[in-house]
């Protein structure tokens, strides 16, 4: 059975082409735009993965990790943000994030190399 | 007459006679004695004149030597006079001198006052704040900024050491001791320091202070040392104010610009006409390049903060330089030059993995930058002792001699590749610097004009 991973990502571009690339690659997507639609898609199902943005409207990536912690939501978390501050990725590295990744720093396709082995 | 008579007569006359015989007798016998003791008497006074004419020869020759002794000393006397007179003179002279002299030293010392007071005006009205000490470390003096800024008067301040007057900390709040305190260090190095910390005042109150401290010499002999600092909060709050707008306008670049990329790294892969792929490659490197930029921007902007501090953890160094290699790759093939990669089987790191590929691809950039067609860039990695070494070089155009010194300044371009046809900003070499400097790593380079560059990256393993 195909993998499912959840993006969250308010850039609707940039969602839909990590959704195209993963796609290709036989996982299983859904897209949510903002914070709050990611909680409640987790609510629904749990995925495999999420790619999380960090700057997200109604409520932000460290928001959503955080509601999944009190929601007991369990699932492995991958930061896609452009935020490449020190404070931001080491509040990230204590939220037990497995990957933190600058999108300006990467071509689409060098996305699914850095996610795949999060999804054996 | 009678016979009795003329007989009585003679017979008187005879005794007379006798009488007047014996007295003559006795006359002579006292006339001889006499005579003898005339004659005794002569024979003295002979003795005597002898014996006076003797006295009266000595008298003579003593005479004669006191006459001597005398013109010797009229002689001698003439000459003590001659030196009494000079003595005089002279004292009068010394009279003279000593005149001259102390009125030379009421002028001296009233110049020597006034360039006193002059420069102690010149300390005290220094803007920025000022303590000096002596060799041990106890304050000789603080100008009135010092006063001003901490709060504590010269007279409670003075013979104390500074570290019983000011509190130092760091960036995290640490307390510096003594021995590690700025001036400490300059009078045991005997060279002059600076840094930026905090001080304490007397009401308890931390602000950051830009410190300069100095050691005194007189004919090099060492006396002490001079702090010059001040209060740098305002270029903080503004290098703080700076820094957040680097950081919110690069993340507001970086997020149509990730699109950008995105969508062209996509279009890429379509099969288009070779013409139109061209230009989407162009366009994509473009992107990537001014994701580049906008990365180090931020980069620098962290460092300046010193919000950056390195994530240790083991890095394999010939995956790094494989990584590294490929970033340019295109770059490379496009300017045909050719990369040789020498690496150590197995070298394992321990180091920042994000901030030495930074330094890397900078080194390899600008390598590859400045090095016209058909050159070579050659990368190497080795053990030197504890420390790890890469050297990257090229048979580029190289830095001229006389610019050297300035490499490591921020947005310095050598006058030789400064050409607006060769893009550059002038910063990568500036982080490159103080990123080395974030992983204990120092950056050196030699170079010679159009033979090439060899910069080399020493850090500890």
């Amino acid at each position: 059975m195909s993998k499912h991973v959840l993006i969250a990502e308010d850039d609707t571009l940039l969602a839909e082409m990590m959704g195209k690339i993963l796609s290709k690659n036989n996982v299983r997507v859904t897209i949510a735009y903002d914070g709050q639609e990611a909680v409640e898609e987790m609510e629904k199902k749990v995925p495999d993965l999420l790619l999380l943005d960090i700057l997200l409207p109604v409520l932000d990536g460290f928001g959503v990790m955080k509601t999944m912690k009190e929601k007991n939501l369990a699932c492995d978390v991958i930061v896609l943000s452009n935020l490449s501050d020190k404070v931001t990725q080491t509040k990230c590295r204590e939220m037990q994030v497995k990957n933190y990744f600058v999108k300006n720093d990467m071509d689409d396709d060098a996305l699914w190399p850095a996610i795949e082995k999060y999804l054996r | 007459m009678s016979k009795k008579t003329i007989i009585s007569a003679s017979n008187g006359i005879a005794l007379r006679l006798k009488i007047l015989a014996r007295e003559k007798e006795a006359v002579r016998r006292k006339l001889v004695v006499t005579a003898e003791k005339l004659r005794l008497k002569a024979k003295q006074l002979a003795v005597t004149a002898r014996e006076k004419e003797d006295v009266r020869n000595k008298l003579v020759i003593t005479a004669e030597k006191l006459r001597l002794k005398a013109k010797q000393l009229a002689v001698t006397a003439m000459e003590k006079e001659d030196v009494r007179r000079k003595l005089v003179i002279t004292a009068d002279e010394l009279k003279m001198s000593r005149k001259t002299l102390e009125k030379k030293v009421l002028e001296r010392t009233k110049d020597l006052e006034q360039i006193k007071a002059k420069d102690e005006a010149i300390l005290a009205s220094i803007g920025d704040s000022l303590v000096a000490t002596d060799k041990n470390g106890r304050i000789l003096l603080v100008n009135k900024a010092f006063e001003r800024l901490l709060g504590w008067k010269e007279r409670e301040a003075q013979g104390k050491y500074l570290s019983e007057v000011i509190r130092m900390v760091d960036g995290s709040g640490t307390t510096i001791s003594e021995s590690e305190r700025l001036i400490t260090k300059a009078v045991k190095n005997r060279r002059s320091t600076t840094a930026s910390m905090y001080y304490k005042r007397k009401d308890g109150t931390f602000f950051p202070v830009a410190i300069t401290v100095a050691p005194i010499f007189i004919d090099n002999k060492l006396i002490g040392a001079v702090e010059v600092f001040r209060d740098i909060t305002k270029e903080r709050e503004i290098d703080k104010a700076r820094s957040e707008f680097m950081s919110i306008a690069s993340h507001q670049l970086r997020t149509p610009l990730t699109a950008i990329r995105w969508a062209l790294s996509s279009l890429k892969r379509e099969n288009f006409p070779e013409e139109q792929r061209k230009l989407v490659s162009i366009a994509h490197e473009t992107s990537t390049n001014m994701a580049v930029t906008i990365r180090r921007m931020l980069m620098i902007s962290h460092l300046e903060e010193g919000g950056r501090e390195p994530d240790i953890a083991p890095v394999d160094l010939q995956t790094v330089l494989d990584r590294v290699s490929r970033f340019h790759d295109a770059h490379r093939q496009r300017n045909g030059l050719e990369l040789v990669i020498h690496c150590l089987q197995d070298l394992q790191v321990r180091t920042d993995e994000q901030l030495l590929i930074e330094i890397l691809d900078n080194l390899l950039s600008n390598a590859y930058k400045y090095t016209p067609r058909g050159g070579k860039v050659s990368v190497r990695a080795t053990r030197e002792n504890r420390k790890i070494r890469i050297d990257v070089a090229d048979t580029g155009y190289g830095i001229p001699q006389e610019e050297q010194k300035r490499i490591p300044e921020k947005f310095f371009r050598a006058s030789n590749v400064a050409s607006p046809a060769e893009a550059g900003t002038g910063i990568g070499l500036y982080m490159v610097y103080n990123i080395a400097r974030l992983i204990g790593g120092t950056i050196s380079f030699v170079s010679k004009e159009n033979k090439g560059t060899t910069f080399t990256l020493l850090f500890p393993a």
